[in-house]
């Protein structure tokens, strides 16, 4: 059997008495454009927290390239690229310094951090301003930023914690098109989105996280069969399955519907 | 097209009062809600701790103040008040400068996202502002004087409360006033170095004002002529037209008295003015960002430099403490910081007295020492707090391949390097105000700073993770140290001194001061192996507080 990219067993994390991720086993082979999804709340930066080193488990276990997280964090995070929730940025340095700052940290020397900055801000179209601060930078600048900081060092797997909320739309082509360079070249990529229609279009196999749980895991397709065995009286959608878009395979999932009949008056 | 109906009136914007309640509700369910955790409590408590000790300062200050000014005005002595004034004038306006650790002077840059008029803008500012520690030990010493006046003189009760009440607005909008006025200066790089030369200016006139004095004091005369000069000056500035309002209405001189209020009035005014002008320019959204703006920045890519190198170290040190020094150099109110310690020798050498030339004011060897210790005391922001800068980036520490270990001590040969350029600069404005101080003390200092300063570095670590606090490099003044890291700052500072004390006393019993600078080289040995033992924990440390440092230091407001 081939090592997993990523793996996690009984993965767990308690806050108190709330479980916000309850034994879930993830697996993710090399080379996958793995979408990690769920409603707000469902737990999906609790993991991604926890597969990156920023949280720790209450309990389970979490291998990375078939390294045990807990025992090998530095060899995994040398593997890996970040583009956490915040982003990671440091706001008083500008993006050519930051770039730099992350490449040199992930080993690189001097010449080489310099080269592959000036190359990936071109890329990035973020080589305008260079004298700009990071905290001066708009949202959509500052996620190819963190985006370019995490692959700096061509990293063999990418975390990415919604790495498309509140990017407009010529910043996301930029970002989905360095995502597509990355897997062509072998690497594997897992994010949390949102946005369905881009993980749709992008994402090879999927996980649904709800309440904690992982309910289902695989391809689309395989989603997409999972929704046709479901009872009849459990599809609240009318479409059928092998029509079904992301969004309504997920919707059916986590047994989701939109609510528009409660009004707020006072709204207008 | 779907038709949009214009607004056909101005929107009725809340109550001021309402406004005010809101802001007093949210302060009080946001301190209600930090007690959920031990870290909210043991604040609570380190900062009930600290609080006795303002209150002893305010009520303690005030009765002395009472007994003061009863004593002048009941003995016909009215004419001394300003000696009483000056003291609480300058505490009140130099405290809050020197100590920022203490100084959280409200930050209402938040609330501009609201429906806020301008004037429940600057009243939220000023009210709050006046919450500030030394606004209200000040304002505490002001209602000593009015007890202790008013009680000597009854009938002038109602004019001296009037007068002091005049002064006490003149402090609160004076204060209010620098802060804003320093943060705007050091927000950008243009006017930091304006400030930059106008302080050098200052520092190399008073080359030529210490032989000058010197020549008077040769000279014979009971005061320098200068001295005489700033006693008529003092009394047309805020102090001494305080003492001139209350001396003159005791003496029925009512012309004087009045003439003196007027006075202090037109400076509350003036300082009103100068706030509002600042606060205005925050009230219409003016951003002073540290970047260069569009227009100077060429349109071509610029080329990219390469990271530094730094002998000896790795490149991933080299990276961290090039990021540090960076962060550094772009906070106006570190640069504040580290330019304080040379003001403090300035104004000890300017309020000192000629007459006595073993005085701090003109000893070389005390004023050494003390600047050094103040340079230090002044660094406590940065070492007790070390990541609290780091905002968002703090996550990056903990996804890239790098030890805590690394991260900490790369910060603190960052923070070593500053206090360095502090001592050599503190060195050099004692030669310049004071002449030279002996080579033994010199050495005595710097082998003591050695001791002290792996013994900072050893708890500030340690506080770095158990009791973060985000902090704004680019703001000044709004942002006070956590009281916990207060308390053990105090702490070590009180060990640090009382060590110092008792070794400089042993060698002089001894007869020669560089017994100091072996015994501080001992020490030192001491504390370099705790500074080695926690950097050798640092790392199961930072694990273990991951969470709450990075909810603290990277959350967004």
């Amino acid at each position: 059997m081939d090592t997993a990219a990523i793996s996690t067993t009984n993965l767990t994390r308690r806050f108190g008495d709330f479980v916000a991720v309850d034994s879930i086993n993830l697996r993710v082979t090399p080379g996958q454009f793995f979408g990690f999804l769920g409603p707000n709340g469902a737990g999906k930066s609790t993991t991604i927290k926890m597969l990156t080193g920023l949280l720790a488990p209450s309990a389970g276990r979490m291998e990375i390239l078939g390294l045990d997280l807990a025992s090998h964090s530095l060899e995994v995070k040398q593997n890996i690229g970040v583009v956490p929730e915040g982003m990671a940025l440091f706001g008083r340095l500008t993006g050519p310094e930051y770039l730099n700052f992350a490449g040199r940290m992930y080993g690189l020397d001097r010449d080489t951090a310099a080269k592959r900055t000036a190359e990936l801000l071109e890329f990035m179209h973020l080589d305008r301003e260079p004298k700009k601060l990071i905290t001066d930078y708009s949202h959509g600048m500052q996620k190819k930023l963190a985006l370019a900081a995490a692959v700096i060092h061509g990293p063999k797997i990418l975390f990415l914690d919604e790495p498309f909320e509140g990017v407009d739309a010529i910043a996301s082509g930029t970002l989905k098109a360095m995502l597509q360079r990355m897997i062509l070249r072998g690497a594997t990529i897992f994010l949390t989105s949102h946005v369905l229609e881009i993980v749709e279009r992008l994402c090879s196999h999927l996980a649904i996280i709800h309440q904690g749980r992982l309910v289902a895991q695989g391809s689309l397709e395989e989603l997409r069969s999972g929704v046709q065995a479901m009872p009849a009286d459990q599809r609240v959608l009318g479409a059928p399955a092998e029509k079904l878009t992301l969004e309504e395979i997920f919707l059916r999932i986590v047994g989701g519907s939109r609510s528009d009949d409660q009004e707020l008056s006072w709204l207008t | 097209m779907a038709d949009v109906a214009p607004a056909a009136t101005a929107p009725i914007l809340p109550d001021t009062g309402v406004q005010l309640r809101a802001i007093a509700l949210l302060r009080w369910q946001i301190f209600k809600n930090s007690l959920r955790t031990m870290r909210g409590r043991l604040e609570v408590v380190s900062w009930i701790f600290i609080g006795f000790w303002f209150a002893a300062l305010g009520l303690g200050g005030a009765f002395g103040i009472a007994i003061g000014s009863w004593w002048m005005i009941s003995h016909n002595r009215s004419d001394l008040l300003a000696a009483l004034f000056w003291p609480v004038f300058v505490f009140w306006i130099c405290f809050p400068l020197v100590a920022t650790a203490f100084t959280e002077l409200f930050d209402s840059s938040n609330l501009l996202r609201y429906p806020l008029r301008y004037s429940s803008f600057f009243l939220v500012n000023l009210i709050y502002g006046s919450l500030d520690g030394s606004t209200i030990v000040g304002l505490l010493w002001l209602i000593g004087a009015a007890i202790g006046m008013s009680i000597a003189s009854p009938s002038f009760a109602p004019w001296i409360v009037l007068a002091l009440a005049v002064f006490g607005a003149a402090n609160i909008f004076l204060i209010r006033a620098l802060f804003a006025w320093i943060e705007r200066w050091l927000a950008q790089r243009k006017t930091r170095e304006i400030m930059g030369i106008i302080f050098f200016l200052i520092i190399i006139g008073f080359q030529f004002i210490g032989p000058l004095t010197q020549r008077a004091h040769r000279q014979h005369f009971q005061l320098p002529s200068y001295v005489s000069k700033a006693i008529v000056v003092q009394k047309f500035l805020p102090a001494g037209l305080i003492a001139g309002a209350i001396d003159g209405s005791v003496r029925s001189d009512w012309l004087s008295a009045a003439g003196s209020l007027l006075l202090l009035v037109a400076y509350a005014g003036a300082f009103c003015f100068l706030f509002h002008v600042r606060l205005h320019g925050q009230y219409t959204g003016e951003n002073f960002g540290e970047s260069a703006s569009p227009e100077t920045v060429p349109a071509e890519r610029a080329e990219t430099q390469s990271g530094w190198a730094l002998p000896g170290l790795s490149g991933q040190l080299a990276a961290i403490m090039e990021k540090e020094a960076r962060y550094l150099s772009r906070s106006g109110p570190m640069l504040f910081a580290l330019v304080m310690p040379v003001v403090v020798l300035l104004l000890f050498h300017m309020g000192g007295n000629p007459n006595r030339p073993n005085a701090v004011a003109h000893n070389p060897n005390l004023a050494f020492p003390i600047g050094a210790a103040y340079s230090l005391l002044l660094l406590t922001n940065l070492i007790y707090n070390n990541f609290g800068a780091d905002g968002m980036g703090i996550q990056f520490f903990f996804v890239a391949p790098v030890k805590m270990r690394s991260v900490v001590i790369a910060k603190n040969l960052v923070h070593s390097g500053v206090l360095a350029l502090e001592m050599g600069l503190v060195l050099l404005a004692t030669y310049l105000m004071y002449g030279p101080p002996e080579p033994d003390v010199i050495v005595a200092t710097l082998v003591g700073v050695l001791f002290a300063i792996p013994l900072d570095f050893c708890v500030g670590n340690l506080l770095s993770l158990y009791s973060p606090k985000k902090y704004d490099y680019g703001a000044f003044g709004r942002q006070r140290a956590p009281g916990l890291t207060v308390l053990a700052s105090f702490a070590v500072q009180a060990l640090t001194i009382g060590s110092a004390v008792a070794v400089v006393l042993i060698a002089r019993h001894y007869g020669t001061l560089w017994l100091a600078s072996v015994l501080f080289g001992a020490l030192a040995v001491v504390s370099w192996a705790s500074y080695q033992a926690v950097l050798g924990r640092i790392d199961d440390i930072a694990l273990s507080k991951r969470e709450s440092l990075i909810s603290i230091i990277a959350k967004t407001s």
